[in-house]
C-alpha cells in the first residue's frame, strides 16, 4: 500500500527523469570537482589559453584524446584556478560552420570561390610567388602575420620566408599592439625585456595602471591585483571611468593624449622634492641628468592645464609613489597606440628608474601584453629582430644563426624588413605585390581600413591562411588556405611575464585544414627548399632549434628540457639557462640592477610633447576614443563572435559612449541612433549615453568592423605603431 | 601523410599528468566563500555579491554555462550594468545576477504543476524538470527573469545553487570561478531577509520591488550607489515575446463568455429569444471554447503533461484558470448537447428542458464570469504594471461585454422576430466597444505623456514600436463609428451584413489588444547589458 502510494506521488510530482538526469553532477576525478555526469572525461590535460598574453592554463576535459569540456586550471601559476569568459569558450570557435575546411580558390573574374586540394593550391601558390620574384624582385611579396600562432610556427613562417623563400619584407599584427613596448625596452633595458612576474601585482604597495583596463582587458590579471594582501594604493590614469578606474583607489581622468606630458610631470615633482633614488640612478642608469635638465623646461601649471589633472593632485600622487616601499607602474594599449608611444612608455620606465622601483618584488616599469604570444613573435618570430632578438644588421649575429641552422649567411638578409604600415604603403605604390596573411585580419584591424581594403584589391595574388573563411580579410583573398586553430596542434606560447607555456592538440581540425607548421612544411616542400628544413620537423624539434638561438641571449631557454619539462613545471619563464633551477616559479628580471645595454645601465630617454596630428576643431569637436568592449570579445571577433555565450555578453551591434552633457547638448538619448563621423569615413551606432566618458570624448569599442574605418593613420615614429586611441570625431542623430 | 597526422589525437596523452585519483585543487580557492555548517531552522542559503570586488568580466556566466553542462546558448546567470548620470561623477557597476532564491518566489506559486521546490533546510528554490509542462507561467512572474524557456527541450531551467555542489562541500560553479570571489553563499535568517525586502527596498535600483517575492541576494558595498545610477538598458523599449496560443485563448475564451453572459442575460428578458438562439449560442460558445483551450494546451511545452495542471490549486491562479475554464467547458458542452437533443428526446421530460436550458445557461454564464476573473488573476498576479487590476478588468470584461452584445447581435439578427432586439444589441455593442476603444487609447496617451506614469514604458512601445498597429487601431475605431453611423439606416436586407462587418472589425481590435497585452507588458528584470 505504501509502495503504491509513492509511486502515486511519483507519477503525480516527477522529480527524476531524463530531464532532471541531464544536469545531474558526478566527481569528475582528474582533480575536478563535480561535473555534468553526461560531460565525464577519460582523462585531461592542460594547455595555454589562445587569447590575451595573460596566458592561463586551461584545463581540457578529454574523451579519447578530444576534448569535450574545458576549466581553468587550478594549479597553473598564472590563473590560479580561473579564466575569463573566452577562455571558458575556448572551444566553441573550434566548431563554428564557417571553419576553413579546404584551400579555396577564388577566381577575381566571377567572384567565385573553387575548392582544390593541397597540391594543387601549394603549388599555384609558389609559382605565382616565383614569378613575381622573378619578376618584380625579392621585396615584391610581403606577408603580415600574428601574435596568435606558436612560437615555432611563427619562427618557421619568419625563416622559410627569409632564409628558404628568399624574400625580405614581413610583418606582424604585434606590430599593432607591442611595437611600443618592444622598442621602448630595447632602448631603455638594451633588450625586449618585461621584467616583471604576475606574484608583483600581489606584492606592490602602490600600482599605477597607465591606460590600462586589465579588469576588462586582462580580467586574470586583475584577479591577481584582488589578491594583494598589503592594502595597495591603486591610481589609474585613464581619460575614461573604467572598471579599473572605478576599481581604483585614484583615478586621475586625464585629457586624451596629455599621458606623456602627465608622466614628465610626475617626474618633475619627484626630481624637485628629491624624492628620487641617488644611489640607483647613479650606479644603474646612465642621462639622468640630462632627463632632470629636461624637465626644468616644464611647468607644473602648463602641465597641470595640458592634462586637466590639478597640480595639486599630480603633487599627491607623486607622494604616493615616493612613500610606496613597491610601486609598480604597468601600461597597455592606451600608451603603446599614441602618436608618441615610445617615449610615453619611457616616461614610465623613467619613474620606475629614477625612485629605484625595479628589480624587487612588487615593482618594475611592465608591459602588459596583448596577444597569447606577442611576446614569441617579438622574440622568435625572425620579422623585425632575427631569430632569439638577434639583429639583422650585425655580422656576428647572422653568422651565429647561419650556424644554428646550418644555412649559408648570405641567405641572411642584413636588411631589416618594412613594418607594417611600410608594406601597406608599398602594396599601394604597386611595389607589393602578392601578399600572405595570416591568422590577422587586416580589413578589420588596421587603421583607416577603408584604403587598405582598396590597397588590398590592387594586389596580384592575396593569400589567405586562416581558421575562417569569413572574416573581413579572407573575404578579399585569392587563396584561401585552411588551417587548423588553437587546440589543434601543438607548441609554445610566451605570454607577458615572459612564461613559455605549452599548447596541445586536442581537438581534430575540421576537413583538409593543416596546421599551420604543416602548411608551412609544405610549402618548404614545394618551393624547393625542403631539405633546409628538414630538421624543423615538428613544433618539438624546432624549439630545439629555438634554444639553441637563444643560446647566450638575454631570453636564454637553453635550460628547458624538453615540451614536457614545460608541461611539468606549469610553464617556465625565460631566461632559464642550463644552470638554473625552478625553486621559484615566479621569476622576475633586474634583481641585480644590471640591464643588457653595452653598460649594463639603464637609459633615460624622453622627448618634448607634441600634440597628435589630429585634434578636435570646429568640424570634428569630440576625441574618438577606442578600445576594448567587454571581457567576453576579443580584437576582430573571429572566434568570440563563434561562442552562443560569448555572444549573450555583448552587444551585437556598435555603440557609442558619450557623455551626459554632451548627449544633453546634442539632444541625444540613451537608445538613439547616431552617426559618428572622421575625415575618413562614419558608421552608424547606438547611443549610449555614459558618465563614465568624459565631457568632449566618445568612446567606441574596436570589435566592430566599421570601427576602424574611422581611425587616423597616425604612428609612433620609433614603433611604426598605429595611434587607435584618438582621432578627431563629429556625431549627429541618424 | 600530414592530414593523416593532423587528424590523430595522440599528443595529450605524451602528458597524462593528472592521475584519475587526485584530489579537487580548486577547493582551496573558496574555503572561505561558502558556510561550513547547514542553516538552521529560520535560515536559508543565499547569494551574496560584493559589487567592490565585481568588475564584469562576466567568467560566473561561462563557468555556469560549462560546468554545468547547460545547452550552448543556455546562460542561468547573466551580468548587467549600472551606470550613472551625473556628468560630474562618473558611476559604473556591474550587476552579476542569477536566481534569487527567494523567500516567497513567485515562480513556485504561480507554478499549476508543482514543478517548483523549495528546499525545507537550504531554501534553495528548484525546478523539477521532469515535473514541468513548459507553460512558461514562471517566466511571467517572476521579477528577475530567472527561469529561462528551452524551445528544445519544451520546458524551463533555471539556477539551482549547484545544490549537487554544496551538498558536497564544493562551492557552485560561478563561486568558485569568480577570479575576485566576488559572490558568496551566505547563510540568512527569514527575518533578516524580510526586514531587508520591507515595501520599497530594492535589489538595485531600477529593478522590482523586493517585497513582492523576496529574493535573499545581498548586492554589497563600501560606496553607496548613486541615486542617479540606472540600469543602462532601463530606456530600451523591449517587446515582450507575444504567446500566440494565450492571444488566441484569451480572445476566444472572452467571447465565449460574452455570449454566454447575453444568452444567460436573456433567459431574464426575453426567453422566446433566448429559446430561439439557445441552440446556435450554445454551440458557437463550445465551439470557441474548445479551440481556446486547445490553443492553450498548444502553448505547453509539454502538453501531454497538462493533466498535471490541477496540482497547483493552492496557490497558483493559473491552475485555478485551468480548473474553472474545465468547469466552463464542461457545462457548455453539456447546455449544448442539452440544446441540441431532439425535442422528444427519452431522457428528459420535454417540459423539463427549457428550464434546465434556462438553469444552465444561467450557471454557465457565472462559471463563465469566474473562470475570465480568474483568467485575469493570472495576469494580476504577476505584478507587472501594465498587468495591474485597473489595466486588465477593464480589458478582460471590456472584451467580455463588447463580444456578448455584438456576438448576440450577430446570433439574433437572422431571426427576423429578433429584429430589434438585434439592433439593441448591436447599439448596446458599439457603445460599449466605444467606451473601451476610447478609454484604452486616451489612457494610453495620458500614460505616455506623464513622466512619471508607471505604464510610460508600455505605452511608449505601444505608440513608438508599434506605430503601424496603433495607425491601423485608431482606423478601425473610425471604420466601426461610421458602420455604427449606419444602423437603423440601411435596408433589412443589411442588418445582417453590418452586424458582421461589426463584430469582425471588434473583434479584430480585441486581438489587437491582446496582442499588445502581451508584447507591451514590460517585464520587470535585473539591470541588462547595453543593447540586444
Amino acid at each position: 500500500m505504501k509502495q503504491l502510494k509513492e509511486k502515486v506521488t511519483r507519477w503525480i510530482q516527477q522529480k527524476d527523469g531524463p530531464q532532471t538526469q541531464d544536469l545531474v553532477l558526478r566527481p569528475g576525478k582528474f582533480g575536478l570537482g563535480q561535473i555534468p555526469a553526461r560531460l565525464e572525461p577519460d582523462d585531461t590535460t592542460t594547455l595555454i589559453c589562445g587569447y590575451c598574453s595573460t596566458g592561463c592554463g586551461l584545463k581540457a576535459h578529454l574523451r579519447k584524446g578530444e576534448a569535450i569540456n574545458l576549466s581553468a586550471d587550478p594549479d597553473y601559476p598564472v590563473n590560479l584556478g580561473m579564466a575569463c569568459p573566452k577562455g571558458w569558450e575556448a572551444l566553441a570557435p573550434l566548431r563554428a560552420n564557417d571553419r576553413a575546411t579546404t584551400p579555396l580558390l577564388r577566381d577575381k573574374a566571377s567572384g567565385r570561390s573553387e575548392s582544390i586540394d593541397w597540391e594543387r593550391a601549394l603549388i599555384l601558390f609558389c609559382e605565382r610567388l616565383k614569378e613575381l620574384k622573378r619578376t618584380y624582385g625579392p621585396e615584391s611579396v610581403a606577408f603580415l602575420s600574428t601574435g596568435q600562432i606558436v612560437t615555432e610556427e611563427m619562427a618557421f613562417l619568419g625563416t622559410l620566408f627569409k632564409f628558404g623563400m628568399g624574400f625580405l619584407h614581413c610583418d606582424s599584427n604585434t606590430r599593432q599592439c607591442m611595437a611600443t613596448s618592444h622598442v621602448a625596452y630595447k632602448q631603455s633595458f638594451g633588450f625586449d625585456a618585461p621584467p616583471y612576474t604576475y606574484a608583483d601585482f600581489e606584492q606592490s604597495d602602490v600600482l599605477i595602471f597607465v591606460g590600462s583596463n586589465p579588469c576588462i582587458a586582462h580580467p586574470i590579471m586583475w584577479q591577481r591585483v584582488t589578491q594583494n594582501p598589503r592594502n595597495p594604493t591603486i591610481i589609474v590614469i585613464d581619460p575614461r571611468k573604467t572598471e579599473t578606474a572605478m576599481a581604483a583607489t585614484v583615478h586621475l581622468p586625464i585629457q586624451p593624449k596629455s599621458d606623456l606630458m602627465l608622466l614628465y610631470g610626475l617626474a618633475k615633482i619627484l626630481v624637485e622634492q628629491g624624492w628620487i633614488n641617488r644611489p640607483y640612478i647613479r650606479s644603474h642608469t646612465e642621462g639622468f641628468d640630462q632627463f632632470a635638465s629636461f624637465l626644468e623646461t616644464f611647468s607644473l601649471s602648463g602641465i597641470a592645464a595640458t592634462s586637466g589633472i590639478s597640480a595639486a593632485q599630480l603633487r599627491r600622487i607623486a607622494k604616493l609613489i615616493h612613500q610606496g616601499q613597491r610601486v609598480s607602474f604597468w601600461w597597455t594599449m592606451g600608451v603603446n597606440q599614441g602618436h608618441e608611444a615610445t617615449r610615453t612608455a619611457q616616461a614610465i620606465i623613467n619613474l620606475a628608474l629614477m625612485t629605484g622601483n625595479i628589480g624587487r618584488p612588487g615593482t618594475g616599469a611592465n608591459s602588459i601584453t596583448g596577444q597569447c604570444n606577442a611576446m614569441g613573435s617579438r622574440l622568435f618570430a625572425n620579422v623585425t629582430s632575427m631569430l632569439g632578438g638577434h639583429d639583422f644588421a650585425s655580422a656576428k649575429d647572422r653568422a651565429k644563426i647561419a650556424r644554428l641552422l646550418q644555412i649559408d649567411e648570405s641567405a641572411i638578409p642584413t636588411q631589416h624588413s618594412w613594418s607594417y604600415d611600410r608594406i601597406i604603403e608599398g602594396v599601394k605604390e604597386g611595389k607589393i605585390k602578392a601578399l600572405w596573411v595570416i591568422a590577422t585580419n587586416s580589413a578589420h584591424s588596421w587603421v583607416n581600413h577603408d584604403d587598405l581594403k582598396r590597397a588590398f584589391r590592387k594586389l596580384d595574388f592575396l593569400v589567405v591562411q586562416d581558421m575562417f573563411t569569413t572574416t573581413e580579410t579572407a573575404e578579399l583573398a585569392d587563396l584561401i588556405l585552411p588551417a587548423a586553430g588553437w587546440g589543434e596542434k601543438d607548441g609554445t606560447f610566451i605570454n607577458s611575464e615572459r612564461r613559455i607555456g605549452l599548447v596541445k592538440k586536442v581537438a581534430r581540425a575540421p576537413g583538409l585544414a593543416l596546421s599551420d607548421f604543416k602548411i608551412f612544411r609544405l610549402i618548404a616542400h614545394y618551393w624547393g627548399c625542403g631539405l633546409q628544413f628538414s630538421r624543423w620537423s615538428s613544433p618539438e624539434a624546432v624549439f630545439e632549434l629555438l634554444k639553441g638561438a637563444s643560446r647566450g641571449q638575454p631570453c636564454d631557454i637553453s635550460g628547458i628540457e624538453s615540451y614536457a619539462h614545460l608541461d611539468r613545471s606549469g610553464g617556465i619563464q625565460w631566461p632559464y639557462r642550463p644552470d638554473e633551477s625552478l625553486d621559484n616559479n615566479e621569476r622576475r628580471l633586474f634583481a641585480n640592477g644590471k640591464f643588457f645595454t653595452s653598460n649594463q645601465r639603464a637609459r633615460f630617454l624622453f622627448a618634448k610633447p607634441v600634440a597628435p596630428p589630429e585634434i578636435p576643431d570646429a568640424e570634428f569637436p569630440l576625441w574618438l576614443l577606442s578600445g576594448r568592449g567587454t571581457s567576453s570579445q576579443w580584437h576582430t571577433q573571429s572566434r568570440t563572435a563563434k561562442s552562443d555565450v560569448l555572444r549573450k555578453l555583448y552587444p551585437e551591434h556598435p555603440y557609442v559612449e558619450l557623455n551626459p552633457a554632451d548627449a544633453k547638448e546634442l539632444g541625444i538619448d540613451s537608445g538613439d541612433q547616431i552617426t559618428v563621423s572622421t575625415r575618413r569615413g562614419s558608421l552608424s551606432a547606438l547611443a549610449f549615453v555614459a558618465s563614465t566618458v568624459g565631457r568632449g570624448s566618445i568612446f567606441l569599442p574596436m570589435h566592430y568592423p566599421e570601427v576602424n574605418r574611422l581611425t587616423a593613420p597616425v604612428f609612433d615614429p620609433h614603433s611604426g605603431q598605429p595611434s587607435y586611441k584618438a582621432c578627431a570625431a563629429r556625431i549627429e542623430r541618424a | 601523410m600530414l592530414l593523416g597526422e593532423q587528424q590523430e589525437l595522440p599528443f595529450a596523452e605524451r602528458f597524462a599528468q593528472t592521475q584519475a585519483s587526485s584530489q579537487f585543487q580548486q577547493s582551496r580557492f573558496y574555503r572561505e566563500l561558502i558556510p561550513d555548517r547547514q542553516p538552521n531552522p529560520g535560515e536559508q542559503l543565499a547569494f551574496q555579491v560584493n559589487l567592490d570586488a565585481c568588475t564584469g568580466c562576466k567568467a560566473c556566466v561561462s563557468a555556469c554555462h560549462s560546468l554545468n553542462g547547460l545547452d550552448e546558448d543556455e546562460t542561468w546567470r547573466d551580468v548587467g550594468l549600472l551606470i550613472g548620470h551625473d556628468p560630474e561623477t562618473p558611476y559604473q557597476q556591474h550587476i552579476t545576477t542569477a536566481c534569487h532564491h527567494c523567500v516567497d518566489p513567485a515562480c513556485l506559486n504561480g507554478c499549476p504543476v508543482l514543478a517548483y521546490e523549495k528546499d525545507p533546510v537550504t531554501g534553495i528554490v528548484r525546478h523539477l524538470d521532469d515535473q514541468c509542462i513548459g507553460c512558461q507561467y514562471c517566466v511571467l512572474t517572476c521579477p528577475y527573469d530567472v527561469p529561462k524557456y528551452s524551445e528544445k527541450r519544451g520546458i524551463v531551467r533555471k539556477c539551482d545553487m549547484c545544490f549537487n555542489r554544496l551538498a558536497r562541500d564544493e562551492a557552485p560553479a560561478c563561486v568558485q570561478a569568480c577570479p575576485s570571489g566576488a559572490i558568496t553563499i551566505q547563510i540568512v535568517s527569514l527575518n533578516s531577509v524580510v526586514a531587508a525586502t520591507a515595501e520599497n527596498e530594492r535589489l538595485v535600483p531600477g529593478t522590482f520591488k523586493s517585497s513582492y517575492t523576496r529574493p535573499t541576494t545581498a548586492y554589497v558595498s563600501r560606496k553607496p550607489i548613486p541615486e542617479n545610477a540606472r540600469p543602462i538598458d532601463q530606456s530600451r523599449l523591449r517587446l515582450e515575446p507575444p504567446h500566440w496560443p494565450l492571444i488566441v485563448m484569451l480572445v476566444l475564451t472572452q467571447m465565449a463568455t460574452g455570449l454566454v453572459v447575453t444568452t444567460g442575460a436573456l433567459t431574464f428578458s426575453d426567453q422566446t429569444g433566448f429559446k430561439m438562439i439557445i441552440g446556435s449560442a450554445s454551440l458557437a460558445i463550445c465551439t470557441m471554447l474548445a479551440a481556446g483551450l486547445a490553443a492553450s494546451i498548444l502553448h505547453l511545452g509539454r502538453p501531454l503533461g497538462a493533466w498535471r495542471a490541477w496540482l497547483g490549486l493552492r496557490t497558483s491562479w493559473m491552475s485555478r484558470e485551468i480548473v474553472a475554464f474545465g468547469g466552463f467547458f464542461g457545462l457548455a458542452l453539456a447546455l449544448t448537447i442539452v440544446a441540441w437533443l431532439p425535442p422528444r428526446s427519452a431522457l428528459f421530460d420535454p417540459s423539463v428542458q427549457p428550464n434546465l436550458l434556462i438553469q444552465g445557461t444561467r450557471i454557465t454564464a457565472v462559471v463563465g464570469i469566474l473562470s475570465i476573473a480568474c483568467s485575469a488573476m493570472i495576469y494580476i498576479d504577476t505584478q507587472r504594471p501594465f498587468w495591474a487590476w485597473p489595466q486588465v478588468l477593464p480589458k478582460f470584461f471590456g472584451s467580455v461585454i463588447v463580444t456578448g452584445l455584438i456576438g448576440g447581435a450577430l446570433l439574433t439578427v437572422c431571426h427576423k422576430e429578433l429584429v430589434v432586439l438585434s439592433t439593441r444589441l448591436l447599439t448596446a455593442g458599439l457603445a460599449a466597444f466605444l467606451l473601451l476603444a476610447v478609454w484604452e487609447l486616451v489612457g494610453s496617451l495620458y500614460a505616455l505623456h506623464r513622466k512619471q506614469h508607471l505604464l510610460r514604458a508600455a505605452n511608449k512601445i505601444i505608440w513608438f514600436r508599434l506605430t503601424h498597429l496603433a495607425y491601423l487601431r485608431i482606423t478601425s475605431v473610425a471604420l466601426v463609428t461610421a458602420l455604427g453611423l449606419l444602423i437603423n439606416r440601411l435596408p433589412a436586407g443589411f442588418q445582417f451584413w453590418l452586424t458582421l462587418s461589426i463584430g469582425i472589425l471588434s473583434s479584430g481590435w480585441i486581438l489587437g489588444e491582446r496582442y499588445i497585452f502581451f508584447v507591451s507588458s514590460v517585464a520587470p528584470r535585473m539591470p541588462g547589458g547595453v543593447a540586444p
